[in-house]
């Protein structure tokens, strides 16, 4: 399997779980593609590393979908960065993905906390 | 490719780059702040970053065009392959070029003629042909004039109906009367089909039965005779000496309604008022009908809807509707009346021919294809092990074949506006006005784009596929120690050979049995002499004389024409057999009631003395036409064979009397039966009438000459115009050159079909040539040793020869299977011959057999001729 196959299929497993996390960074304000990877660095602890072979495309993804747009503006460092921003249709994803993460999570915890005694009931 | 690249991709690309950038640079700055060298944050912060070529590649995906810029890719890469082998490009391009001309050739006939029965008229799917009673090729008007009125304003499922009635006259008041063709139709004609006029008006309703002296004039009679006279509406023009106002002209293109034939002007239906009987008449049939369907009724109903009708006229006025008069319609692709009948038999056949060839040409340059790629497997393998996924090589080597197909497509668009008009050719001279050819419109375009599209994908594809499939590490380790090319390569090579063989069979059979047809048709006896026969037709109906002074006329035009040297006889006729003319009335034998919708129809001629002698038909019993049978003797009548056993079976007709038009005729001859129309008719019963008791709407002088009847053209031409310089004289031609006409569809049928099978059998030759040829040099180094280790030159004869026979054997065995089938398909278009005809079938077999033989020896015998010492070094 070539490289470019291997990042195809991390795209793939992450895909609505990374769509998700690039929306909420975005929430909190317009930020270019460094920014998002550092937000989510910092605030998942150092636990969350996103590759940029998964990011941009995703990012150029979120644009197509009309979710995200996009504008070339200065950062704070003088240095010219792409920001995206959320757009009103791309908060009505990030809600929905997150009800459907919410979801997930209850689901798949209520089956990993049953107690044995409830299990042979 | 570039140029289809948007000038914003280009950009999009260039902000891609910048965007990556942008972020290397933010993390190098940000390890630079935290205290790390320069260096070392530039390597880091790229080692994090990862592949950047690779990240611009995965995002672009997300684009959406990335498939144009790979498309763009690979169109250079397939043109710059095909380049590399000039030979196979070019022999494939040539070999689809030849298939897909054939292709639409055909179909441009096909969409000329049944697609396009009306040009001009607006959605000619909604108009459809009413017929009344037996079905036949070209029969005679149906409806009268008053039933055609019930039928159109009592109907409910039509939006509108049209009659006509076509004629030719002479348009007089010039140096020389030329002749025109011309119909008769209803007020409502040009309406109905939706023509509008370039100049002036069409009739108006008031004008359909009243004598209105109004003329239309189609387009190129306006434009030759009258040089696009733009205020020609309102002049007044003269037609068979009556002058006549022109009030309008139908646009360019329109020629009538009949399919196939041309009109010059449009009259009403009697605009002289000289018409009276046939305009009150219900056993008056002269008029053709054609309606346009209401939307959404299908014909079932609508035909249904006519038949009451005409079963409440059939019941009100049983005397004027003898025979049968049921009500049955046609699309016009395939109206009985004009020419698309004769269309519809012959057409399809030939495309179902040319669609064979097609597939055949496909199959062979998939072999050429396959055995390209065996060729190339090394290239392919090393391609995929760089990276090249299944799919994109199978694209890859698909599109090679699409680029051929196309190129042959457009090569094949450019020959057809040429082929397309070769139509015409096909029709010997005569008196009908055909216009019938090919036209190259859209529907042709995208029907050559269809089937370049079929073709590139039937030889493109499979092979691809196939070759893709082979595991590329195994192929570079392995490359030349394969004997031959891998077995399933192997399998797929034969069976594309043995498909060749297959498909050629049947086309070589059909045409075969066409061939022997057109044989048949030549020398088949048509009962009458046809080599010293001259025939003229005469316009005396439109030369303004009055009854007393043609008859007259026809007597002096006889005495002068017999009296010419080198004529033997001279008769009179109203009828040439054997030309696609009839006509058709009811007749009953004296006494006999018929049935309500019995139909006896018998065809009919009139005739003038001497006329069977003209044309050596036999006098079985009692006598020929003298010119005492004129009209101040008792009506009398002169059967055919046919008509004796169908009316007087057992008995002599001799004396008996047969009813016609209403009126008693006495049975003063039996002749031999003779070929009406086509020599593979069935035989209808035919009467022939006196024609100086019942002169004929046309006069046609018929001389028996003793030499070349060409020979004498300008001798009758000379002692007609010497009565009257005025007389119109038309058609002068030899019978032989006449009876043409009756086979042209079977000249037709035969030309193509023989053009079709022998492109099959140069396709499947040169097919198993090739296939044998690569197989016994791949086997080279096999025969080699199996040389140095004893075997005769024959073993390796038998060894290659062997290997061809196989396929040729399997090939014609399933061949033969289908084509025997398929025959049956043109049995009705055979003549003389069965559809299995054994002596077709073996010759065919054997020609096709003999020529693989033939193929597969010359490999085998350069293979016999190989020293084999070279022979084993040679891998």
């Amino acid at each position: 399997m070539s490289e470019k196959d291997t990042y195809k299929n991390r795209i793939e497993l992450l895909q609505g779980t990374l769509d998700m996390l690039i929306l909420q960074t975005l929430q909190w304000g317009p930020q270019h593609g460094y920014g998002i990877v550092q937000a989510l660095r910092l605030r998942s602890g150092d636990v969350l590393q996103v590759e940029t072979g998964s990011l941009y495309p995703a990012l150029h993804r979120l644009e197509r979908q009309g979710w995200v747009q996009s504008e070339w503006k200065q950062s704070e460092s003088k240095q010219k960065a792409r920001y995206y921003q959320i757009t009103a249709k791309g908060k009505e994803q990030l809600a929905s993905d997150l009800s459907r993460w919410e979801r997930i999570v209850e689901a798949i915890g209520s089956v990993m906390h049953v107690s044995p005694e409830e299990s042979a009931s | 490719m570039k140029w289809f690249l948007s000038f914003g991709l280009q950009r999009r690309k260039r902000e891609l780059q910048e965007e990556l950038d942008a972020h290397l640079q933010m993390a190098i700055a940000d390890r630079v702040a935290r205290g790390e060298t320069a260096e070392a944050a530039r390597q880091a912060a790229a080692r994090e970053f990862g592949n950047i070529l690779l990240v611009q590649d995965v995002t672009r995906d997300m684009w959406g065009q990335a498939w144009l810029e790979q498309l763009g890719r690979d169109v250079r890469y397939a043109i710059r392959q095909l380049r590399k082998s000039p030979a196979f490009t070019i022999t494939a391009t040539a070999m689809l070029t030849v298939a897909i001309c054939a292709n639409s050739t055909v179909f441009s006939w096909i969409d000329g003629t049944m697609l396009r029965p009306i040009p001009g008229a607006r959605d000619t799917g909604d108009l459809v042909s009413l017929q009344r009673g037996e079905r036949n090729f070209s029969p005679t008007p149906p409806f009268s004039y008053l039933d055609y009125r019930d039928l159109r304003e009592q109907n409910h499922t039509f939006t509108g109906m049209l009659a006509y009635h076509n004629d030719w006259i002479a348009l007089t008041g010039g140096a020389q009367p030329d002749r025109v063709y011309i119909a008769n139709v209803s007020a409502n004609f040009f309406d109905v089909l939706g023509i509008k006029p370039t100049l002036g008006r069409f009739f108006l309703p008031d004008e359909e039965a009243r004598a209105v002296p109004n003329v239309v004039l189609g387009y190129s009679l306006w434009k030759t005779r009258y040089g696009k006279d733009p205020a020609i509406v309102g002049k007044s023009i003269e037609v068979a000496r009556h002058p006549l106002t022109v009030i309008g002209v139908a646009p360019e293109g329109f020629v009538g309604a009949a399919p196939g034939l041309r009109d010059d002007l449009w009259v009403t239906l009697d605009p002289l008022g000289t018409d009276v009987w046939r305009m009150t008449h219900r056993d008056s049939d002269w008029l053709i009908v054609i309606g346009r369907l209401r939307h959404g009724v299908s014909r079932g109903t609508a035909a249904q809807d006519l038949d009451t009708l005409m079963h409440r006229n059939v019941a009100a006025y049983p005397d004027q509707h003898l025979g049968d008069n049921r009500i049955t319609l046609d699309p016009m692709w395939r109206s009985p009346f004009g020419a698309n009948g004769y269309m519809a038999a012959t057409l399809p056949i030939l495309l179902a021919f040319a669609a064979v060839v097609l597939l055949l040409t496909s199959a062979n340059v998939a072999t050429l294809t396959l055995v390209r790629f065996v060729s190339r497997r090394r290239e392919l393998a090393i391609r995929q092990s760089l990276g090249a996924n299944r799919m994109q090589l199978v694209r890859q080597m698909m599109l090679e074949g699409a680029i051929c197909s196309i190129v042959a497509g457009v090569v094949a668009l450019a020959l057809t506006s040429w082929t397309s008009k070769t139509f015409a050719w096909f029709f010997p001279a005569n008196s009908i006005p055909l216009a019938l050819n090919g036209t190259m419109d859209h529907r042709v375009v995208i029907g050559i784009a269809v089937f370049s599209l079929l073709a590139g994908m039937l030889c493109g594809a499979l092979p691809a596929w196939r070759s893709s499939h082979a595991p590329a590490m195994e192929v570079l380790k392995a490359e030349s120690a394969s004997i031959s090319g891998g077995s399933r390569n192997r399998k797929l090579l034969s069976g594309l050979v043995v498909a060749q063989i297959a498909l050629t069979l049947p086309l070589l059979l059909c045409s075969g049995l066409f061939l022997r047809t057109l044989r048949n048709l030549a020398a088949a006896n048509p009962g009458f002499e046809q080599d010293h026969v001259l025939t003229a037709s005469v316009g005396l109906n439109i030369a303004g004389y009055s009854n007393d002074e043609a008859k007259l006329m026809r007597r002096k035009i006889l005495d002068r024409v017999s009296a010419l040297p080198g004529v033997e006889v001279a008769s009179l006729t109203d009828w040439i057999p054997m030309t696609l003319i009839q006509k058709r009335d009811d007749a009953y034998p004296e006494g006999y009631v018929p049935h309500p919708h019995e139909s006896l129809l018998v065809q009919n001629a009139e005739v003038g003395p001497r006329y069977f002698e003209s044309l050596h038909i036999p006098i079985l019993e009692g006598r020929e036409f003298t010119t005492n049978d004129d009209e101040k003797v008792p009506s009398v009548i002169i059967v055919d064979q046919t008509a004796a056993r169908r009316f007087w079976p057992g008995q002599d007709p001799l004396g008996k009397r047969l009813r016609v038009w209403g009126s008693l005729f006495t049975v003063v001859g039996v002749v031999r039966n003779s070929t009406h129309t086509f020599v593979n008719e069935s035989p209808e019963p035919m009467v022939y009438l006196s024609y100086l008791q019942h002169p004929g709407y046309e006069t046609m002088v018929q001389v028996k000459t003793r030499g070349n009847p060409v020979d004498l053209a300008p001798a009758v031409e000379s002692a007609i115009h010497g009565i009257d310089s005025r007389l119109p004289v038309f058609d002068v031609r030899s019978m032989r050159e006449s009876t043409q006409m009756a086979s042209t569809f079977a000249v037709i049928e035969s030309t193509l079909a023989g053009m079709f099978a022998l492109i099959g059998l140069v396709l499947a030759i040169t097919g198993i040539y090739g296939v044998v040829a690569y197989r016994t040099q791949l086997r080279t180094h096999e025969i080699g040793i199996r040389m140095a280790l004893g075997a005769s030159r024959v073993d390796v004869l038998r060894l290659v020869l062997s290997q061809g026979l196989w396929l040729t054997g399997i090939g014609l065995a399933l061949g033969l299977a289908s084509a025997l089938g398929l025959t049956r398909i043109i049995v009705r278009l055979l003549y003389g011959i069965g559809a299995n005809d054994p002596v077709t079938v073996v010759s065919v077999v054997t020609l096709l057999g003999a020529m693989s033989l033939a193929a597969c020896y010359l490999p085998a015998h350069r293979a016999m001729r190989r020293n084999p010492v070279t022979a084993i070094r040679e891998l």
